[in-house]
């Protein structure tokens, strides 16, 4: 870990003429600027300051935007055995993603993430750990998988495959994620399997599935273009920073209105009121309402896109043909069977829309708290034809603080909204997610959803919650990949409290040297009721790998094995190695590999992550990222696959890419469900199929569904979970911060940012803070007397039976207390009413506070909801030490 | 030394050349042993003659009068020469600050170029926040009271700060803490 102190260089070596230079792209956020990686010895002479002296033929000092190297973009790693120093800039030269050369504050200094025994990242895990007498060993590779591969297959032929459970990242990259998924899927075959993010293997949008909208349809240059764009539960310059300062600045600098849905204002939201934007500052929770009431707005005023929707929108015959892929058991047949959102087509949804008395404009923004004027505003800034009688350009992003605010209701009522205002299919106007990480999973076996044993009313079963299934002792032996769980999920500490009982707790702990022993200990913990964890990660991770896990294995990661992976406009790229994995760290996909082949699976002899990669380009097929077309053209080449997406450098390939006819030519997609594209009448060649989603929508019919979004489906909770102002409970939310990302594995080995952030902080207003005697900079305990969590494994049988005020009517919730610290940030940048809080600081989870309760339609978890009381501790050493966080505004515009 | 230190000293001589290492420690380390955990230097001792060697190369340089600073309007000179990004600025915050001089340790002085891309911060200090920001090209925010670093924004460390000296009424510049944007060291231009 890095102390809170830093001392920075006031000099840098620069790159000499004849440094390897090695292209790839940043690890952290959605957007994945490309990046170069100059390489040279120790040994040899660094550059000097004129252009003919160093690699980037530039004489210092360079222009703004030029090929400055700041001391923390440089480093010294191992390649090969030889000590070389590397220093990483974004790439100057790029046409793509971060023109100009720009990066954000995460990737700018990424050379701090390379392993340097003389840095904080010295405690790499770089050998695998068992823990034996209570304490994590080093051991051999060997050890280590045939304890995990016999204790596995005991647990799977004893107490069956959902014992076996399987919670990984989404998107560290294709090889390891087509690994680890078919491992977990295709050959142990668990339902009890789920990401990073989600307590169920569910889709995260469901009211854009269920309108046609593909996630990552639109282009980054769509964001720039559009005229008018609604920007839903995000600050996208705070979490995927070039998306904005590349893009949608550049929009705003042609005239390009922005609105914002949420809570807070942080420095994007400041920079595009102060461009003539708005900031809608709505309650959590309430995205709804104001959305809805927009739309009403429209309609009343007949701004509505009639040609679009005559053109584009699902009628009576066209909703029902069909819908739901031809057969009953889909996810969007059940959601849709109760008639509560599907509609008869624009006329039916509008004349529902315009019967909810709490869309009306003044009801929505008084349960939002916002001014009223504001949502008249945006319904023209959004619909209202111009003088000349021509429709504004209109687009909509929406994120998380939107979609896990209410997962289903927000999502099919932003669907309708959009597909009104004409977005969804064509350039400048559409409709997505800005995203989150980036887009590295594929999936190497289906989710076996009829081993789920959640079965909803109706006729079908849901993905199984596993957080639920783990609390209820049916999860025997837990796997995690690259995720801390517990911190990552609603209601961490009652999570915690379960996975202590079932590890530490029990009574069958390894204190035995004899290998045998070691297994039979383990397998009597699983038979006991117990469980057995084991986590892969690059670092220690505490408490899932520090406190619970059994055995360790050490990854290695970005830099240290070459991979492939898209961004949020679906290109994709090979980030590529360029020095030693420190120690004995593998990486994923071959820690999959040597477990699978001692269980005894087949298909897992990979050699290298090219074949890995060259077996996982079948499954994108089909997908937003398919490019196998890219894998034929490598093979007629006599390329490996990463060979040839290694040609593409920083630039990649957007996918979904095709071979045209003259089968040499990769035919790229801008953007998914474009309208105007044309397609070659030729046709594509060889396997390649023209996917409906390149110029219809991912619908029954190619058009679009639109869907109701009643509030009542999610007001209960609502309603329920509100603050009770007598009772001094506030709103609790939670997102990233900038100079963060995920569990700051990274981050808190970055002596700058631990200076920044050294602790979880609580952003409050004002108000709230003066009546609780609370200033910037004190200590708080932000805590809560009620958190709600879904108890048991249960099924649906009456229509209501998972509506949250029937699992408490009838016993499944149950409330307990949670309670973390915080320093207090003061500031009318959140709403009255509301906290705000970083959502993943290790030692002070925000999510301790959330609802463990899933959106009951969709499986998903409304993160971003939950309630705190906040008291203050006294003051932080950081309220008057100078070097150490700051207090000013963040949205200082 | 805490005297010195406290008030912005007159002394003179070999008393004056004691303070000035003294001064330039305390700006360095804000907090001896904290400084010592910095750089993994066991004793105070080793600190006392470690630390003027890095600042040993900088011009003393005089850019203003104490008497003449008001409270928060920025007098601009140039740092550690005239070449290119040598742009700064001398502020009287009115708060005590990080590195502060004068009676009430509230003088500081900043590079004015970005750490980011190299936006100029020309005018945009914020006397209500004490900041200086946003940078016109990405937005960047510092906070000038605390060593300039980043409030908001994607520069890649804090602005550089301009180390002071007090000797009378007379302020002098003396060295720089942070790499100086589009420079590969601070003092070639």
């Amino acid at each position: 870990m890095a102390t809170p102190y830093y001392v920075p260089e006031t000099n840098v070596p620069l790159p000499p003429k004849g440094a390897e230079v090695i292209s790839t792209a940043c690890d952290y956020c959605i957007v994945a600027c490309g990046y170069k990686v100059y390489r040279w010895p120790v040994t040899a002479k660094p550059g000097g300051p004129t252009a003919d002296e160093n690699a980037f033929g530039e004489d210092f000092p360079v222009a703004p935007l030029g090929a400055w190297v700041a001391p923390n973009q440089h480093n010294i790693v191992l390649h090969k055995g030889q000590p070389h120093h590397v220093v990483i800039i974004p790439d100057k030269d790029t046409q793509y993603v971060n023109t100009d050369g720009d990066s954000s504050l995460r990737g700018g200094c990424i050379a701090q993430k390379c392993y340097n025994p003389q840095t904080p990242t010295r405690d790499r895990l770089k050998t695998p750990l068992m823990r034996i007498y209570g304490t994590l060993m080093p051991v051999p590779w060997d050890l280590a998988l045939d304890v995990a591969a016999e204790v596995g297959n005991h647990v799977i032929a004893k107490h069956g495959t959902n014992a076996y459970g399987v919670k990984t990242f989404s998107y560290q990259y294709i090889e390891n994620t087509y690994a680890i998924s078919k491992y977990a899927l295709r050959h142990i075959n668990t339902a009890n399997f789920t990401f990073h993010d989600t307590p169920s293997d569910v889709t995260s949008t469901p009211g854009f599935r269920d309108a046609g909208f593909d996630n990552f349809g639109p282009s980054y240059e769509d964001w720039r273009d559009a005229e008018t764009l609604l920007v839903c539960g995000t600050d996208p310059y705070e979490t995927k920073t070039i998306l904005y300062t590349q893009w949608m600045m550049k929009g705003m600098q042609n005239g390009q209105k922005e609105i914002y849905l949420i809570p807070r204002s942080s420095a994007g939201v400041a920079h595009a009121v102060k461009m003539g934007g708005l900031h809608i500052d709505v309650l959590p929770g309430t995205d709804l309402l104001v959305v809805n009431a927009i739309a009403r707005v429209i309609v009343e005023n007949g701004w509505e896109d009639s040609d679009w929707i005559k053109k584009w929108v699902n009628n009576k015959w066209e909703s029902s043909s069909g819908f739901g892929q031809g057969t009953r058991n889909t996810p969007w047949q059940w959601r849709t069977t109760w008639g509560k959102f599907q509609t008869k087509g624009f006329e039916d949804w509008k004349e529902w829309l315009l019967s909810q008395d709490e869309f009306a404009p003044e009801t929505a923004a008084e349960m939002a708290e916002i001014d009223v004027q504001k949502i008249y505003t945006a319904a023209e800034w959004l619909a209202k034809p111009k003088a000349d009688g021509t429709r504004p350009k209109t687009s909509v992003m929406i994120e998380k603080g939107f979609y896990w605010s209410n997962n289903t209701g927000n999502t099919q009522a932003i669907s309708a909204l959009g597909i009104i205002c004409g977005c969804g299919g064509r350039p400048g106007q559409v409709i997505g997610r800005a995203g989150g990480h980036q887009r590295g999973g594929v999936k190497g076996g289906k989710y076996p959803r009829n081993k789920s044993p959640e079965k909803l009313p109706g006729r079908r079963r849901r993905a199984m919650d596993t957080d639920r299934y783990l609390i209820a002792g049916h999860t025997r032996m837990a796997h995690v990949i690259g995720t801390t769980w517990i911190q990552s999920m609603c209601g961490s500490q009652q999570l915690a409290d379960k996975f202590e009982e079932l590890t530490v707790r029990n009574p069958h702990q390894i204190a035995s040297f004899d290998k045998q022993e070691m297994i039979d200990t383990l397998k009597a913990r699983a038979d006991s009721g117990g469980m057995v964890v084991i986590n892969q990660d690059i670092y220690l991770q505490d408490p899932i790998g520090n406190r619970y896990a059994d055995i360790v294995f050490p990854a290695a990661t970005w830099g240290e094995e070459d991979f492939l992976r898209a961004n949020g406009e679906r290109r994709l790229r090979l980030y590529q190695k360029f020095y030693d994995a420190p120690g004995a760290a593998k990486p994923d996909w071959w820690i999959i590999a040597q477990l699978a082949q001692r269980m005894g699976f087949d298909g897992f002899d990979w050699q290298n992550s090219n074949e890995v990669a060259e077996e996982a380009v079948r499954f994108t097929r089909g997908s937003r990222k398919d490019f196998h077309a890219v894998y034929r053209l490598a093979k007629k080449e006599g390329k490996g696959l990463h060979q040839k997406v290694r040609e593409f450098g920083t630039d990649g390939v957007q996918c979904p890419v095709m071979l045209d006819a003259d089968g040499v030519t990769l035919i790229e997609t801008k953007r998914l469900h474009d309208t105007t594209r044309e397609l070659p009448d030729t046709g594509a060649a060889g396997a390649d199929v023209f996917n409906k989603k390149l110029t219809h929508f991912n619908s029954q019919t190619g058009k679009c569904n639109i869907q109701k979004s009643p509030w009542g489906l999610f007001s209960d909770y609502w309603e329920w979970l509100k603050p009770n102002k007598e009772e001094g409970e506030l709103w609790a939310t939670s997102g990233r911060i900038n100079e963060r990302w995920q569990s700051g594995f990274d981050d808190r080995r970055r002596p700058y940012i631990v200076q920044r952030w050294p602790e979880n902080w609580v952003e409050i207003h004002p108000d709230d803070a003066a009546e609780r005697g609370i200033e910037s900079g004190d200590y708080v305990m932000v805590y809560s007397e009620r958190v709600p969590g879904n108890k048991t494994t249960l099924l649906g049988v009456e229509g209501d039976d998972f509506q949250f005020s029937k699992l408490m009517e009838n016993g499944h919730i149950e409330l307990t207390k949670a309670a973390i610290t915080a320093v207090a940030m003061v500031t009318p940048a959140i709403k009255k009413s509301v906290v705000y809080m970083d959502f993943l600081h290790m030692q002070q989870p925000a999510n301790a506070l959330e609802g463990r309760i899933v959106d009951w339609i969709s499986g998903n978890y409304n993160y971003k909801m939950g309630v705190a009381k906040l008291r203050k501790l006294g003051p932080s050493p950081y309220k008057t030490s100078f070097r150490t966080m700051s207090f000013a505004p963040r949205d200082i515009a | 030394m805490k005297d010195h230190n406290a008030t912005g000293c007159s002394c003179s001589g070999e008393a004056k050349k004691a303070c000035t290492v003294n001064r330039r420690q305390f700006l360095f380390a804000s907090g001896a042993t904290t400084f010592a955990v910095m750089v993994a230097m066991p004793t105070r001792h080793g600190q006392a003659e470690q630390v003027p060697a890095l600042v040993s190369t900088y011009p003393r340089k005089l850019i203003g009068k104490l008497s003449e600073l008001e409270q928060d309007v920025p007098v601009e000179f140039y740092y550690p020469d005239e070449g290119d990004y040598s742009d700064s600025i001398l502020v009287k915050t009115g708060v005590e600050s990080g590195g502060g001089i004068g009676p009430q340790k509230d003088v500081v002085a900043f590079n004015l170029t970005c750490t980011h891309q190299g936006g100029s911060m020309y005018d945009s200090y914020k006397p209500e926040h004490k900041v200086l920001g946003p940078c016109p090209l990405h937005l960047s925010t510092y906070d000038v009271t605390r060593h300039g670093i980043l409030v908001s924004g994607q520069a890649y460390q804090s602005l550089p700060q301009v180390l002071l000296e007090l000797d009378g009424d007379d302020i002098y510049a003396v060295g720089m803490f942070g790499l100086i944007y589009g420079r590969y060291d601070n003092l070639i231009a």
